[in-house]
């Protein structure tokens, strides 16, 4: 059947930011949907959101309550939401009980007060919650189906789209006819993660239209429910042709090292152990980008944006003005019980206002402590959506990653995602001629040649300077105890050379 | 006691009822006409078991004002029994006049009553619920100083 052939179904906003792209779109008219999970898990929440959302005058909202929270307590608790309009009672959203009927007769006349309602008041939209006790009542298989049935049938006849709330277990999915019945099938969950509570919904299943699968956090503020999509939002956006632009960093030497600087839209990581100034790369890298013209973000986690951008003003760096002028965004993501999507749609929000073209995450250790127990378990899962998502947009993202000194080894992360990362500088110290040291190599830049060069610098009042020509004196610079390699002083017993990249 | 705006509210809704009561409806006590009108518009959304439980409470508040209303009781349903034997019609002459000593057992039952619904629904809610069951009443807010003449 061609496109043209095809019945147009239309798709409702569902009055939940970052829904609408989880659902494929909206929410499919007049489609018969449940919204299943345990109490307090924000059903009712989401369902006044479509409702508020959807309801006019002339095709207003039904919502009956049956039996759970009463009514009158129920609006003094949701009127606190922002999206809460009271205007819209009762002339839009009408809500009505049920409880006596459930309570005193059967199904049958249930059904017949639902559309003795519904032919009076032509609704766009019908809630009945909890329908979880409107039917917990001792029947049988058949009477429930049946009624099941008829009520599907009658509402999708008469052209309202549904939600049945429910508390519901997982193990009821297989054998509870309501949802062999149900078009969209709606699970919320709140689960504790060590201290954190961690509110995550699906989409069981969802006909007429693709929905993005998987389980996606969501959050209830005052502005009601907020879901995060796995795909952040991006999904359809064509990923942006790669690009041969080359960002500076604004250090020549560091800038001619990575052939004329990192290609744009490029995943960079800079690895170091602490005090080896892998922030201090990440501001210039930034305030280079806002010289150029290319707005930036920072995402910090470990500091305040106003110590960050004070740290930055004794490198001689002004990031106040940026930030007044709108060309930088210092985010500082709330710590502790994030979500990776949260942060990433907060970066994403400042990313398209501003038009970023540059990110610094400083740093993923911070932003790891800053996400809930529970997801730091699939930290290099997230990391992995979001550099896909945002170089995908043709963002630079420059993370800081600190790593454990070795003498051994030379890792790049301990986070293994090198294989993320399209450029990798690392940054260490070395002992040499009695003085600790520092020195700069560029491992790896997917998109073209880089130099093999390992370089000596200094974190100088102007930020990292470059030193001299490559170090040609030495062997083993990168174990951190390098020998002269003028052969005639006394031999020693050579150290063994470490593993590069280990741990990648 | 039941704050003087909740008074004030209740005795315009009796008067509304009170007025229209004198032309075409049923010879009955003001107060159980608003009384009955509150009923049923509350019924429909918070049930009748939600009303009761929010009559019973308005009740029991006014009965340490309004001695009169002793004899009164909210039955299952959430109807009111027992008033009309002790409430007469109120004189609009005196109501209008700020006296209102025959119905005053029923301004303050149901200004008890608005009063909870205050508390519970917010002032929005709660004159939206009043427009919806008296549509021709002017409910512009609570606040005395800005309110029309029902």
């Amino acid at each position: 059947m061609s496109t043209q052939d095809r019945v147009t179904i239309n798709k409702l906003p569902t009055g939940v930011p970052g829904l609408d792209e989880i659902v494929g779109g909206g929410l499919p008219e007049f489609s018969f949907n449940i919204i299943a999970g345990a109490p307090g898990s924000g059903k009712t929440t989401l369902a006044h959101q479509f409702v508020f959302a959807n309801a006019t005058p002339e095709r207003p909202a039904l919502y009956f309550t049956v039996l759970g929270e009463s009514a009158i307590k129920m609006l003094r608790y949701q009127q606190q939401y922002t999206f809460f309009d009271p205007a819209k009672l009762p002339d839009s959203i009408r809500f009505i009980n049920l409880s006596q009927v459930v309570l005193e007769q059967d199904l049958g006349a249930v059904l017949r007060e639902i559309t003795d309602e519904v032919e009076k008041a032509n609704p766009a939209v019908v809630v009945v919650d909890s329908f979880r006790t409107m039917v917990r009542k001792p029947q049988s298989d058949m009477e429930l189906q049946s009624f099941i049935q008829r009520l599907a049938l009658f509402l999708a006849s008469w052209q309202a789209t549904t939600f049945l709330i429910g508390e519901y277990a997982e193990d009821e999915l297989r054998d509870n006819p309501i949802f062999t019945v149900a078009d969209g099938l709606f699970w919320l969950r709140q689960t504790p993660e060590r201290n954190s509570i961690v509110r995550k919904l699906q989409i069981i299943k969802l006909r007429g239209q693709d929905s993005v699968p998987g389980l996606h956090t969501f959050r209830i503020t005052d502005a009601g429910v907020q879901a995060f999509s796995r795909t952040f939002g991006l999904t359809g956006h064509l990923k942006d042709p790669p690009s041969h632009r080359r960002l500076c960093f604004g250090i020549p030497e560091l800038d001619k090292m990575l052939g004329g600087g990192v290609r744009e839209g490029d995943s960079v990581l800079v690895a170091g152990s602490s005090g080896t100034g892998k922030s201090v790369l990440a501001t210039q890298f930034i305030a280079e980008g806002i010289r150029q013209g290319e707005p930036g973000i920072v995402a910090v986690f470990e500091e305040r944006p106003q110590a960050y951008a004070e740290r930055a003003s004794t490198l001689g760096l002004d990031l106040d003005t940026p930030q007044k002028d709108g060309n930088l965004t210092i985010l500082y993501l709330r710590p502790l019980d994030l979500s990776v999507d949260e942060t990433m749609h907060s970066i994403l929000d400042a990313v398209q206002k501003i038009g970023a073209k540059r990110l610094v995450i400083d740093s993923l250790a911070g932003f790891e402590m800053a996400l809930s127990p529970g997801f730091r378990a699939d930290f290099r899962e997230s990391l992995y959506r979001m550099i896909f998502a945002l170089t995908g947009i043709g963002v630079t993202i420059l993370s800081t990653v600190e790593v454990d000194e070795s003498f051994t080894e030379f890792p790049f992360s301990t986070y293994s995602i090198s294989f993320l990362t399209d450029d990798i500088i690392r940054l260490r110290y070395v002992s040499i001629d009695g003085q600790l040291r520092k020195i700069m190599v560029v491992i790896k830049m997917r998109g073209g040649n880089h130099a093999k060069d390992i370089r000596e610098y200094e974190i100088t009042s102007k930020g990292v300077v470059i030193l001299g020509k490559r170090l040609t004196n030495y062997q083993g610079l990168i174990s951190g105890i390098p020998r002269h390699s003028n052969r005639s002083e006394p031999q020693e017993e050579p150290a063994e050379e470490p593993r590069i990249g280990s741990k990648t | 006691m039941a704050p003087p705006e909740m008074r004030d509210l209740a005795r315009r809704l009796l008067t509304c009822e009170d007025l229209a009561g004198n032309t075409s409806e049923p010879i009955e006590s003001a107060t159980l006409r608003v009384y009955e009108k509150l009923r049923q518009s509350l019924s429909v959304f918070a049930g009748s078991a939600g009303f009761q439980s929010l009559a019973s409470r308005a009740l029991a508040l006014a009965r340490s004002e309004a001695p009169s209303l002793s004899a009164a009781r909210v039955s299952a349903d959430g109807s009111l029994q027992g008033l009309g034997e002790f409430e007469p019609q109120i004189d609009i002459d005196k109501v209008g006049a700020g006296e209102y000593p025959a119905g005053e057992g029923g301004i303050i039952l149901i200004a008890r009553l608005l009063g909870l619904l205050l508390i519970f629904l917010g002032e929005t809610l709660t004159l939206n619920l009043l427009r919806n069951a008296w549509p021709g009443a002017s409910l512009d807010d609570l606040n005395p100083g800005n309110r029309r003449k029902v």
